[in-house]
């Protein structure tokens, strides 16, 4: 399951910085995209310089996300590929540890992951809906910020909880 | 709690992207950073709790004959919170091989118990083993923990053992018990002894009748009594006398004889001590029996060669550890400058047999067959020879072993050459 979905996510990094290339970012969205793709392709590389080229892979598609916010390209689009960035990286770094995991704790790792980055990219796009940076209208932009916010508050409290009775 | 380089690349990537969308006025950069500083918020968030670990490891049986198997069983238990995540590794002594790993990966709830169970093998040694490193990591990959649990246990990789047939020794004391070995006094026993005139009370069927005929008057057969004697096995581990050939060391072949030596003397009933003589002098008390065998094959087990100052000549041999006038064995390869000792040990009354693993065909096999290996064998056999004699000169009995035959066929080969020490 969750190699599945380190190679989609890896995939919709790629597809992103393709997209990028509709906003005129050609050459190296085109580099970008296809050093995603190859990562995907050549997963059965030695471990260490796979783990090596996982982690530069989310630096340069952060890296890219910067510049093409910087550069006034889409902030969503660039929002949207630094989490399915984060996602297919932290995935390979998960693969790396367990080599067959158990399905017990993929759901579990999954959970966790998905909470965060649902939590992350929701309170991102709230405040690019908010600062205008696209088209939201506004109660949606606070429906979201809300849902994210009760969200937070709700793993923040969990967390106090489990503290205090540890 | 420690954070992971993963942790340490998020944080600095989000910090890069706050401190750009800062230093740019850019929001959007800033609303970018929000999905990697919540991964680098994880380890604040999910605190990993020390883990309370009992680990018991058994290890059946705990003193083997090198080469064979034992078993190790180890149990683990999570008397704590529950872990999502741990990484458990047993570091086996240099010298042991596990036929199966000896880790554990995975989640052990509070109360879960997982049991390891495999085989161990080993190379002569004693090994110690201190317990498992202990990795614990959040199921993110942001923080982890270190930690060692003890899990102590012990296991003695004990030298293999030769047979050794019909090696009789006669040392000039003995002691009282009966035993096997010739004391050259008259009592009960089997080996005829001597004669003398009849008194009363002798057993009948112990009159010589022949010498009682040819002298005219009653004469009883005397029989050599057999007791158990004082044996001091001297085992060479000083750095100057080891060859190393293939990775192969001569000093193994040392231990092995010195082994299957003590365990002979041991099992005809006589009172067996060790003595080690290299880096320092471990000294085995004498005793007998199963128990005795078993101290001495541990402590042959620990024999490492070793180097000093003090104990670079046999002359500092301590004499005083073992009785007077009885039998000493050396297990060496023997130095030149290891004579006068042997001959100062005869001389003050000891009984010495000298096992000296034949060196010179050991580090024969390292050399390439030609003309000048052939009569460096030859000087090298001169030496040694020369050597050899010089010690049955002082009466010292020396039996050179090849280490590539067994010690009984060397032993065998002294028989047929008629040498003191078996005469007894």
């Amino acid at each position: 399951m969750v190699p599945w979905v380190k190679r989609l996510s890896a995939l919709a990094s790629s597809v992103l910085l393709f997209a990028f290339v509709l906003y005129g970012y050609s050459g190296i969205a085109l580099v970008v995209g296809t050093l995603n793709l190859l990562w995907i392709v050549n997963e059965r590389w030695a471990r260490r310089s796979y783990s090596f080229l996982r982690s530069w892979i989310l630096v340069l598609n952060t890296a890219f996300a910067a510049y093409g916010i910087w550069s006034g390209g889409p902030p969503l689009l660039a929002l949207f590929l630094a989490g399915s960035s984060l996602l297919a990286w932290n995935g390979g770094l998960f693969l790396e540890r367990w080599s067959d995991p158990p399905v017990a704790v993929q759901y579990l790792y999954l959970r966790r992951i998905g909470i965060l980055l649902a939590l992350g990219l929701s309170a991102g796009v709230s405040a690019l809906a908010l600062q205008g940076s696209f088209r939201l209208p506004f109660f949606a932009a606070l429906l979201v910020l809300l849902a994210s916010g009760m969200l937070w508050l709700r793993l923040i409290s969990k967390a106090i909880r489990r503290s205090d009775s540890g | 709690m420690n954070m992971t380089w993963s942790w340490l690349l998020v944080t600095s990537l989000c910090s890069i992207l706050i401190l750009a969308g800062l230093l740019f006025g850019n929001g959007a950069l800033l609303a970018l950073a929000v999905p990697y500083l919540l991964f680098s918020l994880i380890p604040f968030w999910r605190n990993l709790k020390e883990p309370i670990l009992a680990i018991e490891r058994s290890v059946e049986p705990s003193s083997v004959q090198g080469g064979q198997p034992c078993r190790m069983t180890v149990f683990i238990e999570n008397r704590g919170d529950d872990l999502e995540e741990v990484f458990l590794a047993d570091a086996l002594p240099p010298g042991l091989k596990a036929e199966e790993s000896f880790a554990y990966h995975g989640g052990l709830r509070c109360g879960q118990s997982k049991t390891l169970v495999g085989v161990l093998r080993g190379v002569r040694g004693k090994y110690e083993f201190s317990g498992f490193k202990l990795l614990q990591h959040d199921l993110l990959g942001m923080c982890q923990r270190e930690a060692f649990v003890s899990a102590p246990a012990t296991l003695a990789v004990l030298p293999a053992l030769e047979r050794v047939e019909r090696l009789r020794i006669s040392p000039r004391r003995t002691r009282i018990y009966t035993g096997s070995i010739r004391s050259r006094e008259s009592g009960a026993g089997v080996e005829f002894f001597g004669t003398r005139p009849y008194v009363s009370g002798d057993p009948m069927r112990h009159l010589n009748w022949k010498a009682g005929a040819r002298w005219d008057l009653l004469i009883t057969n005397l029989f050599e009594q057999e007791r158990v004697a004082d044996v001091g096995i001297v085992l060479d581990a000083r750095k100057a006398v080891e060859v190393r050939a293939n990775g192969e060391s001569l000093f193994e072949h040392s231990v092995r004889a010195a082994a299957s030596l003590a365990d002979y003397f041991l099992s005809q009933g006589n009172r067996v001590g060790l003595l080690i003589y290299g880096r320092m002098m471990e000294w085995t008390f004498p005793g007998y029996g199963q128990a005795q065998r078993a101290r001495v094959l541990v402590s042959l087990a620990k024999a490492e060669l070793g180097e000093h100052a003090v104990f670079s000549e046999l002359e500092h041999l301590p004499t005083c550890l073992f009785p007077s006038e009885s039998q000493i064995v050396l297990v060496s390869p023997l130095l030149r400058r290891d004579v006068p000792m042997l001959r100062y040990l005869r001389a003050v009354g000891y009984r010495v047999l000298v096992i000296s693993p034949d060196w010179i065909a050991f580090e024969k096999s390292l050399l390439p067959p030609g003309t000048f290996t052939d009569l460096a064998e030859r000087i090298a056999r001169m030496e040694r020879e020369a050597l050899f004699s010089k010690l049955r000169r002082a009466h010292v009995n020396v039996v050179e072993w090849d280490v590539t035959t067994p010690l009984h066929v060397s032993m065998k080969q002294g028989i047929a050459g008629g040498k003191r020490w078996f005469l007894g």
